[in-house]
């Protein structure tokens, strides 16, 4: 058995218009390995190629050029989709059916039989807090409770890779952290998940790895704490001249010095202890010494601003 | 075979609450109601025809509508709403979604057909003391009818847009009731060139003959006389089920190759 999830190869994706002299493309050689039961971020700015992607893997568009494999298998193969699962971005369920009663529409679609089905379905109901709903019209569900609901269809097959296109949009902070550890429970039991979302500080605490896409090309990928190391201390002091500019600069540190008030952001390398030595050693006194980690909205900024490629 | 089934009772579970459908039949329901008032005005035994045919005329039209207004939405709302996305990412072949469409829609059409056909037995029932014997035939053939002219505007659904969805299906329904009559009259018209008989004898072979469905309606076709209608139905039947099966065969050819 492979140990990647997700596999493409040279993934291309054009779309020619009928009129259109020149075709657009969504996706550009794409090369992205995910691996068997690790959450990986897939982050782009509107327009990047991600849901064209994600389109791609399910087997709902084709590729023009390039190959992708689910779960070792050519993408879209209808087999394979008993191991997979889908939540697409602001999903619209029939509304005007019950939670139970779409999740045994779900169900049905993988010819799960009663009454196996209904053990499923109210398992998975318990499981995402809609119990209490669970005969309750669609329409009448809340956005999150719809998230929710999104889902519990996802788990419908307990799937071996889930691919989740924004998750926790748009919902509020306690239905958001409460999806966020419904994600890392998933993980903890095994399964992969593939992540497309903008919400960059849930990335940032539940995927081990991330790809950024920009302009159908991939620009950034590796593991979350590679791609953020490199944070810096602020370091503020009060009545300090300038003779300590010279010796910090030498350790590496960003000084500044405007009317007796000295700023220092110092790589966080073990070099802070003697920044402060410096200054207290000049009669300077210490205001506030703060660390800042540099963050995937950081990184995110900086990688599509640079419009750097991999 | 479940995943089609489950496809298609959730497309009848949403057509028989679209708004736009319930006021169709209705208004159909209520037109029928009161169309023995109407019997009066023809006296004698033009009564029962007036009567008959004038039911049958609201059924027909409003299955038309009801096939034409329903079927158009059915597969392009879902692609706008993303639910393809969730149905088609489970082991759900494209064919399985196009057929369950089908069945959905005419497990509506169905429905409609029955509400408006046990109103219009009672109507004439009460109105003629009698049950006409020819209104559960000429509901059958309606109800082909409108089946046949689902399958023509999902056809049309897989690959252009609602709105152009509505006037193709609404041009072929009205060739498919005029082509053959029109046929006909050419041909008995030694003056016709073979440039304009020919294109018309092509487009009735290509389109359906909705017209074989209407000769329920003495009023519309009296110049019609079958002498075995039994025959006549069955294999009226038979064309509309041959018909939609190749339809259906063309809607999953085209859309399995589609993007959504």
């Amino acid at each position: 058995m492979s140990d990647l999830a997700i596999k493409t190869v040279n993934l291309t994706k054009r779309y020619s218009g009928l009129w259109s002299k020149h075709p657009v493309e969504a996706v550009k050689n794409l090369n992205l390995e995910v691996y068997r039961g690790e959450i990986f971020g897939f982050l782009g700015p509107n327009g990047a190629g991600k849901t064209t992607t994600i389109k791609i893997l399910l087997g709902i568009i084709y590729p023009t050029e390039g190959e992708a494999y689910v779960l070792g298998q050519p993408a879209g193969d209808p087999k394979n989709h008993y191991k997979i699962s889908y939540l697409p971005e602001n999903p619209y369920f029939y509304d005007y059916m019950t939670g139970r009663e779409i999740l045994t529409f779900y169900a049905r679609l993988f010819g799960i039989t009663e009454p196996e089905r209904s053990k499923r379905v109210n398992e998975l109901l318990d499981r995402v807090g809609l119990s209490r709903a669970a005969d309750q019209p669609l329409r009448t569900y809340s956005k999150g409770m719809l998230q929710r609901i999104g889902l519990a269809q996802c788990l419908i097959n307990d799937p071996e890779l889930l691919i989740l296109d924004e998750p926790t949009a748009g919902l509020d902070p306690i239905a958001h952290i409460d999806i966020r550890d419904l994600i890392l429970e998933l993980r903890n039991q095994g399964k992969t998940l593939f992540i497309s979302s903008h919400q960059l500080s849930d990335v940032e605490r539940v995927c081990d790895r991330v790809a950024i896409l920009n302009k159908g090309m991939l620009v950034r990928l590796g593991k979350i704490e590679e791609l953020l190391a490199g944070g810096y201390v602020e370091i503020i002091a009060d009545k300090v001249t300038n003779n300590v500019l010279e010796p910090i600069r030498q350790l590496g540190g960003k000084a500044s010095l405007h009317d007796g008030r000295l700023i220092v952001e110092q790589p966080d390398d073990g070099s802070v202890d003697r920044v402060i030595d410096i200054v207290r050693a000049a009669g300077g006194h210490i205001v506030s010494v703060k660390p800042y980690r540099r963050t995937l909205e950081d990184l995110f900024v900086e990688t599509i601003q640079g419009g750097k490629s991999v | 075979m479940n995943a089609t089934l489950a496809i298609a009772g959730a497309t009848f579970g949403e057509a028989v609450r679209k708004r736009i459908l319930i006021v169709i039949l209705l208004i159909a329901l209520l037109i029928i109601l009161i169309s023995p008032a109407f019997g009066p005005f023809a006296g004698g035994r033009g009564a029962r025809t007036l009567i008959i045919s004038f039911g049958f005329g609201v059924i027909q039209l409003a299955g038309t509508f009801i096939a034409i207004i329903m079927c158009t939405g059915l597969i392009p709302t879902e692609i706008e709403r993303r639910t393809i996305y969730t149905i088609l990412s489970k082991p759900v072949q494209r064919y399985q979604f196009v057929l369950g469409k089908f069945f959905g829609a005419v497990g509506t059409l169905g429905f409609m057909y029955l509400m408006m056909g046990i109103v219009f037995l009672i109507a004439t029932r009460l109105a003629l003391g009698e049950f006409d014997g020819r209104i559960i035939p000429g509901l059958l053939m309606f109800f082909f009818q409108s089946s046949l002219l689902a399958a023509v505007v999902i056809f049309f659904s897989t690959f252009v847009s609602p709105l152009v969805n509505y006037f193709l299906s609404g041009g072929v329904f009205l060739l498919g009731n005029l082509l053959s009559s029109f046929l006909e009259t050419i041909q008995r018209n030694p003056e016709v060139t073979p440039i304009t008989r020919i294109p018309v004898q092509l487009l009735t072979i290509i389109l359906p003959n909705f017209a074989n469905f209407n000769v329920q309606n003495p009023i519309i076709n009296p110049e019609q006389v079958i002498t075995d209608p039994v025959a006549y139905t069955v294999q009226t039947i038979a064309y509309a089920i041959v018909y939609i099966v190749m339809l259906l065969v063309l809607s999953m050819l085209i859309f399995n190759q589609r993007e959504m």
